[in-house]
């Protein structure tokens, strides 16, 4: 389910403090950023070096891993009746081998310590690497290509949802702040509390009701089988197979998503300078954009931003009710596989997007709210 | 007994052609019934029993053990099933003790502690309530469906009688075991050495063995244990129980599985897998201490160290017994797995490999009531990992569609394990004298020699540099003679060279030794191709390869040597330098050459390998005929290979082929790139129309110049399961004479008696203890009698006793079973 985040605190400093010597605009800002680079930066390897340790047990899945393969090799040589007839110490000896030969491709033969460092190196500087156990759907063993695979659908199932929610809610929220107390409104309320259950709980219920009741939509995957040869038909295909999930996200997001905007913008509806405008009879649309709306904007932004990147992880469980070729479903397959490269990738690539949505905010920030300056030292409220 | 036999598989094609001439429009088909199957991904088998009851999917191939989905199945009329029984479970005791090595107790070090468990479990409830009823009892390491199960009935039914649920048995022993080691019961709980004796059951959470992993832990902490419940997935457990160091103590018992994907025929090996520290280098199996006869008897069963199948029933016999005394592992239960399928679907589905493992399923599935048609058929995975014929996936999910498109020399029996021909005609194989191996089909000529001398023409290695084979001449200056256990000689069919493959080309010499050579050379350093994953599998092929010669091209018929053999000569003519080591089958699929070539070419290259390992190896992807980026790989390669009029191995596939043959080829196969885009080209009755890795979706469609008439396999639509009822007296007088007579039925008819390989009786006392047993005689098609003399029935307790009678069919490996009881007095 993709939250939206209100009240994400604010990531830029306020300025708020005593006038002291002056400095130019240009190296302020260039200082401030930096700084934040630096921080973001440090932020980053910090968090996907703990990533690389939890993938790993911190070393522990190597021993899962090794036994495994000691394992498969072991059921797989026994079943064959040419390898029965060797002497016992020369099947060991053949055994260890191919063990070996498997040690060595997944780099067990290297302590993890080390190994971890290279995970690290690997992974900051973008180089995702070859997964271990997982290929992708085409066939590739680059995690690059193993998760842009999966990234398309997650996309187009997330994104598209996000954003009628996102949008539907601003919008419905705001018009609910206009009828304070009307029925539609106290219905909002009411209906709140739904969200308590996740979209794969409502996925089941449009599961059973419209596909297998009334048999109007398909149950799940994301192109019918065998996928239709043209495009135009394919892109219909696909919109049919995504009517269902998008309709699970939205029941379980859009009525508690739409209670929070609206109470926070019943709250700046009420501030001072708003019923000032009210009494010099400006009109409600322009109060709405300039006295209600502008100051919201970057708690918006940010759950704007901050909530889209979150989609990057998908959704787990509803991909898996609903059949979705997406990352949710790739990373719960890594983590049953033991594949670190792409659990790691998974999240090399988030702590990347997490980072840069944080720092660009920064900025738009600045841009968008007139309180904020950037490392001001002498800035006025 | 081999005329008999003979006589019966007879019979059986007999059946085959009463059976293909009722169908009127069976004759009229050729290949594959259906016209399309579209495999495709669905992970959660609720929701594809839900698509199912919506008509969506026909077919769930997939064996599923849920108790809840079964009920469901059952209770659909529009929905059946297929069973299989290839999983089996069991309890596994470390065996490391009295004392690990922080002075732990191991009470299941004590193998008379561990041969009462047998007592203190239920199997019955196991069976019953913890597996919902998809299981059967199981005692021993040999799968009840499987034929050596049927062969020893008797002593293994006796066995079951004796290790039957009695746990004041089973807590007795325990106790004089338990009071010997030194411990003592306090408040109701084992203490040794002041300290109450915990069990550690590491327990599997991943399906029902978490059930029988809490009840044998209940039991335990019923007669006075007090036990930890350590529950870990396959892949944490693994570690401990197998790889980890059994004198550390981390597990006392642990509730394991297995599996087997087709139904093997020779499972004596299992008593040295599973019980001896020979048996798998693993530190578990390495602290096993069976007695010293037991590990011979063991040995000598996974040596194949009898001469006549007297002497394999003899060293069999104390197995089965040594290993109940034993019990290092206690086995619970068969599992029975079921796939659904729509009621109107009829398949051939393999006894232990179910819908997806079976090698018959191409050739027999089908609407019950149409022909042609086209089937959706669901896979918890597919395309999991790459599809190349030689080490691409492994998966079963993958095989089931790559099967599809495939045919091979001989196939297997989805309810015997035997092998029928397919592509060939017939077979000789010649046993060294001492060797216990027989016929059942007619196909085989079976003939044993005092002595098999390998030819001095004949090849036995290969030269990777001028790409030659080696004869046993060019190998051995001197004129040491090369002795072999088996010469088989296998005649390919006739038109073998006028059948097609699916890109319009026809087989040739290069397709049938295409496989040895890249046996040889992908294992060798000197080679381009050289895969140093392939050195292991080798040296095993080394280990028994003799040699081979090509005695005729046209037709096509070819002689091996080798010291490997089977106790049916039918698998012998197939495998260890049999059929299959000349059939353009690979590891993970069908290669005709020319379209392993480009592989090959890319391989050389360094543009992408077939096996995994070779591809993680030099970074490069790893090879996959059906799609994803090693595709363009395999367009350009083509492409030079047309230019090169590329020749592989041209030293030796030179004189089968020419370049002009070989063009041919190659366009062909670029032909079909450009119409379906991908390069998996094969034989069988279905081939990729095209792959959508993406949406995991597989589509196959009906290859019309497949010949074969459609029905050729019909017989394997459903196994043949004897129906038996035993009739006879309900009251018997000691010292007198009782007749009982036994009904056997094949769907409703009487079975033939040329069907049956034996009907063996079992008399059982008051008690459950085996009295007596013997075999039936025949007195016509589905009526079997036996008398009780007056001297068995002078054995008979009084008070109710029960006669179970086990029929075994030589058309499926399943015996059947039925019983009677009556009053003796």
């Amino acid at each position: 389910m993709p939250e939206m985040q209100v009240d994400t605190s604010k990531t830029v400093e306020i300025s708020n403090k005593k006038p002291g010597k002056p400095q130019s605009n240009f190296s302020r800002v260039l200082k401030y950023f930096l700084l934040r680079i630096v921080a973001l930066i440090i932020t980053v390897i910090i968090g996907v070096y703990i990533a690389i340790l939890i993938a790993n047990m911190g070393g522990a899945v190597d021993d899962i891993r090794k036994a495994q393969i000691r394992e498969q090799i072991g059921m797989q040589m026994m079943g064959d009746p040419a390898f029965m007839e060797i002497p016992a110490e020369r099947r060991r000896e053949l055994m260890r081998e191919m063990e070996e030969i498997e040690f060595r491709r997944l780099g067990l033969d290297t302590p993890f310590p080390i190994r971890s460092f290279i995970y690290l190196r690997e992974a900051l500087t973008l180089n995702l690497g070859r997964a271990e156990r997982m290929t992708s759907d085409s066939g590739s063993r680059q995690v690059r290509l193993v998760i842009l695979e999966r990234l398309a659908p997650t996309m187009l199932l997330m994104v598209t949802s996000f954003l009628i929610l996102f949008f539907g809610a601003l919008f419905f929220a705001l018009f609910l702040s206009r009828r304070y107390g009307s029925f539609l409104d106290k219905a909002v309320i009411a209906l709140a509390p739904t969200s308590a259950a996740p979209a794969w709980f409502y996925g089941i219920f449009l599961i059973l009701i419209f596909a297998a009741v009334l048999r109007v939509l398909p149950f799940g995957r994301m192109v019918t089988a065998p996928p239709p040869p043209d495009t135009f038909s394919y892109a219909l295909s696909v919109l049919r197979h995504l009517i269902l999930p998008v309709a699970a996200i939205l029941s379980s997001a859009i009525f508690i998503v739409t209670y929070n905007w609206r109470t926070y913008f019943l709250i700046y509806s009420s501030d001072d300078y708003v019923e000032m405008a009210k009494a010099k009879g400006l009109t409600s649309g322009l109060i709405e954009r300039r006295y209600v709306l502008r100051p919201t904007l970057p708690a918006i932004v940010t759950s704007f931003a901050l909530s889209l990147i979150t989609q990057w992880m998908g959704n787990i469980t509803l991909e898996l009710i609903f059949n979705w070729p997406g990352i949710g479903r790739l990373v719960f397959q890594a983590i049953g596989l033991y594949d670190s490269p792409v659990i790691i990738g998974t999240v090399v690539v988030y702590a990347y997007l997490l980072a840069i949505t944080v720092f660009a905010l920064d900025i738009i920030y600045a841009i968008i709210d007139p309180r904020v300056k950037v490392g001001a030292e002498e800035a006025r409220r | 007994m081999s005329r008999k036999l003979r006589l019966l598989s007879v019979l059986v094609l007999g059946l085959f052609l009463v059976l293909a001439a009722s169908t009127a429009t069976a004759e009229q088909r050729t290949g594959a019934w259906l016209d399309e199957i579209i495999f495709s991904e669905d992970p959660v088998a609720e929701a594809v029993i839900t698509r199912m009851q919506a008509g969506e999917i026909d077919v769930f191939a997939s064996g599923r053990t849920e108790v809840e989905l079964f009920e469901l199945v059952l209770a659909d009329p529009n929905l059946d099933y297929e069973t299989s029984f290839g999983s089996y479970a069991e309890l596994t005791f470390n065996p490391h003790g009295p004392l690990f090595n922080d002075g732990r107790l191991n009470p299941f070090a004590v193998h008379e502690i561990r041969e009462a468990m047998n007592w203190l479990i239920d199997r019955e409830y196991i069976a019953q309530e913890l597996y919902g009823g998809l299981a059967i009892p199981k005692y021993f390491p040999i799968t009840g469906a499987f034929p050596d199960y049927a062969r020893y009935i008797d002593i293994a039914r006796a066995l079951e009688a004796k290790y039957s649920h009695d746990p004041r048995r089973a807590q007795t022993v325990i106790a004089e075991q338990m009071r010997e080691l030194g411990a003592e019961i306090r408040a109701g709980v084992w203490h040794y050495d002041g300290e109450p004796v915990e069990i550690i059951a590491l327990i599997r959470p991943e399906d029902e063995r978490r059930d029988v992993g809490d009840y044998v832990a209940d039991l335990l902490e019923g007669i006075g244990f007090k036990v930890r419940r350590d529950y870990r997935t396959g892949a944490e457990a693994s570690p401990i129980w197998l790889f980890g160091t059994p004198a550390e103590g981390l597990f006392h018992v642990y509730t394991g599985g297995w599996i087997t994907t087709v139904v093997s025929r020779d499972q004596a090996s299992n008593f040295y897998f599973f019980y001896t520290p020979g048996g798998w280098a693993t530190p578990l199996n390495m602290a096993m201490q069976p007695t010293d006869e037991f590990y011979e008897v063991a040995e000598r069963l996974n040596r194949r160290d009898f001469t006549t199948m007297e002497g394999r029933e003899e060293l069999f016999v104390q197995a089965l017994e040594l290993a109940m005394k034993d019990s290092q592992r206690v086995w619970t239960v068969d599992t029975i797995s079921f796939s659904p399928r729509l009621a109107n679907v009829s398949v051939g589905a393999d006894l232990a490999g179910a819908i997806a493992g079976s090698y018959m399923y191409p050739f027999t599935i089908r609407w019950a009531d149409e022909i042609g048609g086209s089937m959706n058929v669901a896979q918890p995975q597919i395309f999991v990992d790459p599809w190349n014929p030689l080490d691409g996936s492994n998966w079963i999910f993958d095989m089931m569609p790559i099967r599809g498109t495939a045919d091979w020399p001989t196939i297997y029996d989805p309810f015997t394990g035997l092998h029928w021909p397919q592509r060939l005609k017939h077979a000789e194989v010649t046993m060294k004298e001492g060797f216990p191996v027989s016929k059942t089909l007619d196909w085989v000529d079976l003939d044993f020699v005092e002595e098999i001398v390998v030819p001095r023409d004949a090849y036995i290695d290969w030269d990777p540099v001028d790409q030659v084979f080696i004869t046993i001449d060019e190998k051995y200056d001197n004129d040491e003679i090369i002795t072999a256990n088996k010469r088989v000689v296998i005649h390919f069919e006739e038109d073998l060279f006028d059948r097609k493959m699916h890109d319009g080309s026809t087989f040739d010499m290069a397709d049938l030794l295409m496989p040895m050579i890249l046996t040889f050379d992908r294992a060798n350093e000197k080679s381009v191709y050289f895969d140093e994953a392939q050195v292991p599998p080798f040296e095993t092929f080394k280990g028994h390869f003799r040699g081979f010669r090509i005695i005729s091209t046209d037709p096509v018929v070819i002689e091996g040597y080798t010291d490997g053999w089977y106790m049916d000569a039918e698998l012998g003519a197939a495998f260890f330098a049999g059929a299959w080591a000349f059939w353009p089958w690979y590891a993970q699929g069908p290669g005709p050459w020319h379209m392993l070539v480009p592989g090959l070419m890319a391989e050389a290259a360094g543009e992408s390998a077939f096996s995994s390992a070779k591809a993680d190896k030099e970074d490069v992807e790893w090879l996959n005929y059906a799609a994803g980026p090693t595709v363009e790989v395999l367009r350009r390669q083509t492409e030079r290979a047309i230019e090169e009029a590329f020749i592989p191995y041209e030293a030796t596939l030179g004189n089968y082929i020419s370049a002009e043959d070989a063009v041919a080829k190659y366009q062909n196969l670029m032909n079909w790139y450009n119409e379906k885009g991908h390069f998996w080209v094969s034989f069988g009755p279905y081939y990729l129309e095209r792959a959508f890795p993406v949406e995991k979706v597989v589509q196959l469609r009906r290859f019309e110049d497949y010949p074969d008439p459609a029905d050729k396999w019909e017989i394997f639509e459903e196994p043949a399961l004897a129906d038996v009822d035993v009739t006879g007296p309900r009251r018997v007088p000691r010292g007198t004479e009782a007749t009982f007579d036994v009904i056997v039925e094949l769907f409703g008819e009487p079975y033939p008696v040329e069907f049956i390989a034996n009907v063996v009786y079992l008399a059982f006392g008051p008690d459950g203890s085996l009295l007596f047993s013997g075999e039936a005689e025949a007195v016509e098609d589905g009526l079997w009698r036996f008398k009780l003399s007056a001297e068995d029935t002078e054995k008979l307790l009084v008070g109710v006793n029960k006669i179970e009678v086990a029929v075994t069919s030589v058309l499926t490996a399943i015996p059947s079973f039925d019983y009677i009881e009556f009053v003796a007095h």
